[in-house]
């Protein structure tokens, strides 16, 4: 190869490299004024609705809250408890406890005075099969309650089993320890009843970082933000993800995810599809994919509803280490879920979600790292050929370092008016000098989770969750 | 200084475009940034500071209505108590963030009270002017916040403004008409339901929710006739009145729920097998029984829970016939009912049956 040639090959990958960026960048401003309008719209909406009319209503539609535990005697029946304090009216609570090695099913049944009942799944789902059985209440008190004891399985099965057992038409699936504020039942259920053309098939909501925050008796009662750095970056994170990019693909009705944290989900079209896959680490999105192209395949109108209010509070990883499993798991989720459904992707026949939103995923979410990866690359190869043009690079550098931080006080910004949640004093400079930061103290290591996600999927064929070792919330 | 501004000047401009719109745009950005890092401090100073009047001033105002609302009517010309609170508030709802806040209280103070004391509190947001308020939202060029004054009129059921009301159940924005329709609804109760009789929308679980819990507040029960609703073309209003039959318990109305069971719509028929079990449909019952294999599986299992609900021993060859039905729910179904009449013979399918599916059924089934 000539000279000549060369430069061709690198100015293409310089136009490759450019346009990638330039995409990716015009989409995050697309999706945050999307977002905006949406959200606008949405505090219109919700200005004239009294949702205490309906709170108490005992002819609204019932709701099962299915919540997979695995080893957490710690918290369990604390969880349980704040679980049971939701102020809907029509609601169970299943806690499937997956095969726990640990006193947590002891637990359960003193504290919540719980005896064995004669009970025969109907096994729509296949699962694994109980193991002590199924438990209810003696005290009247719990009578929403329903212990579940089973073979462990994993998460997807465990919540599998949950959906064999629902009776209701809803099923809210949320991770054991997080924290429902107390209408978030009601909110929930509200697109789902709302609409009349299209059929809601999931909902989700905002999900918010509850480390440092005070917690009694299952309610929240102060907000606080955490002071490790890591843990603070996250927050930062989940507001620009939840805040600027959710609420537009909402509007686009092309949500790809409802978090595995909480989700109401349609339980009649989340069997149809054949329930949670036990076969991957990202089983949450991978239900709402499947339950779209069910939907799509069979021609019906249907929608994947967000709403931005702060319903769920959960723990955030506060260890490199923890983070670094939590992303990758994520990141192997997301590969599993695509690669699954390639079929979905450009199909016109699947309309949005085959054109924009599903190779939306495929190119920014799961070849974003590694785009920037082989970037890296080509840019210190660069270094050493002594082929770079310092006056570009360094323009362009500070250029994206300092549109990651206006998108992040933006953010901000977008949080200060609508819920206004870190109130106390200095937590908006501290977030003002986070938007500074995080590109240095979270970014890297997103990116190296997610390639570490890419080489576990690949070669190693991890299949495992990884741990999440959790300290349990703050209780005063 | 000035050189090396000068200089930066110069670099600038000799610069390829591209480097000149990388650098101009990190200029305006961080501009931005700055500007925006600023206003931030100052909205978080505001929204801080809002905070705590509004905390001090919701515990002024609650403390004052609610002493309000438990001070007897006092006699004489004087200038009284109550007089003296209504003239506060008069004053305090020209601004508007107190306005709200106190609308606020009001709102929250009628979910706490019932009866005499609710009547109090419409009187009071009446004499306070309120109402006056509530109707200038009317005149909004914003359909939210027309929305939200009729919201505000009907919660307080302010009956006078019916005209100025009613006039919005033809508005375009669909969220507004349905405010409307509640309003005339709180105000004329079941009467108010008329709208139902030309509606051309579709009727949301939700709405259909509020409805029948605004309904539920009244003390006079007395419905009016629903048949043209269950005879309507509108599926959601024929699905509204099915819910308005079961929960009223409308006998007279058999006989056309029973129609809607031939309804082309799934979902009609299987709300009107649930209403009909409620009603004690034993003609409908008869009906289903002997058209059962036309029916759907889901109609299958709702007949299956009519059936439990109103079986009679002719019923048991039938049930019979699904003691082993491949659904989960209509075997567990048929187990029960035929517990229910026939225990011998009940008691004797384990003895008759080697599947170990079917036979852990009969066993949980006369453990119920």
């Amino acid at each position: 190869m000539d000279t000549s040639t060369v430069k061709i090959i690198l100015q293409i990958l310089h136009y490759i490299f450019f346009t990638y960026a330039f995409l990716a960048i015009s989409s995050y401003i697309v999706l945050s004024i999307i977002s905006g309008k949406e959200t606008l719209n949405y505090f219109k909406k919700k200005s004239f609705v009294n949702y205490k009319d309906i709170l108490s209503s005992t002819l609204s539609p019932s709701i099962t809250i299915i919540a997979p535990a695995y080893n957490e005697s710690l918290n369990i029946v604390e969880n349980v408890r704040s679980l049971l304090s939701n102020h809907y009216v029509n609601y169970s609570v299943i806690i499937v406890n997956d095969g726990s090695k640990d006193d947590s099913l002891e637990r359960l049944i003193k504290a919540y005075n719980l005896e064995k009942i004669n009970y025969i799944v109907n096994e729509k789902i296949k699962t694994k099969p109980l193991r002590a059985g199924v438990f209810k209440s003696k005290n009247p008190a719990f009578e929403r309650l329903m212990v579940v004891d089973k073979e462990n399985g994993g998460k997807a099965d465990a919540l599998n089993m949950g959906l064999n057992i629902s009776k209701s038409k809803y099923v809210a699936c949320i991770d054991v320890d997080c924290l429902l504020v107390e209408d978030a039942l009601l909110k929930m259920i509200k697109p789902f009843l709302d609409e009349t053309e299209t059929k809601v098939i999931a909902a989700g909501g905002v999900i918010r970082i509850a480390n440092s925050c005070v917690i009694k008796d299952g309610k929240l009662l102060d907000i606080n933000l955490p002071k490790n750095l890591l843990v603070q970056s996250q927050i930062l994170e989940y507001l620009r993800a939840f805040l600027l990019g959710r609420m537009a693909w909402s509007k686009l009705n092309g949500l790809l995810v409802i978090s595995g944290a909480f989700g109401i989900l349609d339980k009649n079209i989340a069997i149809a599809v054949g329930g949670y896959d036990t076969n991957t680490v990202g089983e949450d999105m991978e239900i709402i994919v499947r339950m779209r192209r069910y939907m799509e395949e069979r021609n019906e109108k249907y929608r994947v509803s967000y709403i931005p209010d702060p319903l769920c509070w959960t723990e955030a990883p506060d260890s490199y280490k923890i983070f670094i499993s939590q992303r990758n798991r994520w990141t192997r989720g997301t590969i599993e879920t695509l690669k699954k459904h390639r079929k979905v992707a450009f199909n016109p026949k699947y309309g949005t979600f085959g054109l924009i939103s599903y190779p939306y995923w495929l190119i920014f979410e799961r070849l974003g790292p590694i785009i920037e990866v082989v970037g890296l690359l080509y840019f210190t190869i660069l270094i050493v050929l002594k082929e770079v043009k310092w006056e570009y690079a360094l323009s362009f550098l500070v250029l994206s370092y300092i549109f990651s931080v206006l998108f992040s006080i933006v953010a901000i910004y977008s949080e200060e008016l609508t819920f206004h949640q870190y109130k106390k004093k200095g937590a908006g400079v501290k977030l003002i000098l986070l938007s500074a930061l995080e590109p240095f103290i979270l970014h890297p290591f997103v990116l190296y989770a997610a390639v570490r996600g890419n080489f576990d999927y690949f070669f190693k064929k991890k299949k495992s969750w990884g741990n999440m070792v959790r300290k349990g919330l703050t209780t005063n | 200084m000035m050189i090396d501004y000068q200089h930066l000047m110069t670099y600038f401009n000799e610069s390829p475009i591209y480097i000149q719109v990388a650098w101009g745009t990190s200029l305006i950005l961080a501009i931005a940034i700055v500007c925006l890092s600023v206003y931030l401090k100052v909205l978080r100073f505001h929204l801080r500071k809002k905070e705590i009047e509004n905390k001090l001033l919701k515990s002024e105002y609650e403390a004052l209505i609610i002493e309000y609302l438990y001070t007897e009517d006092e006699l004489g010309d004087g200038h009284t108590f109550k007089e003296s609170v209504i003239e506060q508030l008069q004053s305090a709802i020209l601004i508007e963030s107190k306005r709200k806040l106190i609308i606020s209280i009001l709102y929250n103070l009628t979910y706490e009270v019932s009866g005499e004391l609710s009547d109090t509190i419409k009187t009071l947001y009446i004499k306070a002017g309120f109402v006056a308020h509530a109707l200038k939202r009317l005149e909004s060029k914003h359909w939210y916040i027309i929305a939200k004054g009729i919201g505000e009129l009907s919660h307080f059921r302010i009956d006078n403004v019916y005209n100025n009301v009613s006039k919005f159940l033809d508005h375009p924005r669909l969220e507004v008409r349905k405010e409307t329709e509640l309003y005339l609804v709180e105000l004329f109760k079941f009467k108010g339901l008329s709208f139902l009789n030309t509606l051309t929308d579709t009727l949301s679980e939700w709405m259909q929710l509020r409805l029948l819990e605004t309904l539920q507040k009244f003390d006079d029960q007395q419905i009016c006739d629903i048949n043209p609703w269950l005879k309507s073309q509108n599926e959601s209003v024929i699905l509204f009145a099915i819910k308005l039959a079961q929960i009223y318990n409308q006998f007279e109305v058999q006989n056309t729920l029973t129609e809607l069971l031939s309804h082309p719509k799934k979902q009609v028929r299987i709300a009107a097998i649930q209403a009909l079990t409620h009603l004690y449909g034993i003609e409908a019952k008869e009906m289903l029984k002997a058209n059962f294999n036309d029916l759907s599986l889901e109609e299958q299992i709702c007949f299956f829970g009519m059936l439990e609900k109103l079986v009679m021993p002719s019923d048991e060859p039938f049930v019979e016939k699904y003691l082993f039905h491949k659904n989960f729910d209509i075997q567990l179904l048929a187990l029960k009912i035929l517990k229910s009449i026939n225990i011998e013979k009940y008691m004797g399918l384990s003895k008759t049956t080697t599947n170990e599916k079917d036979s852990s059924m009969i066993e949980l089934v006369n453990t119920i």
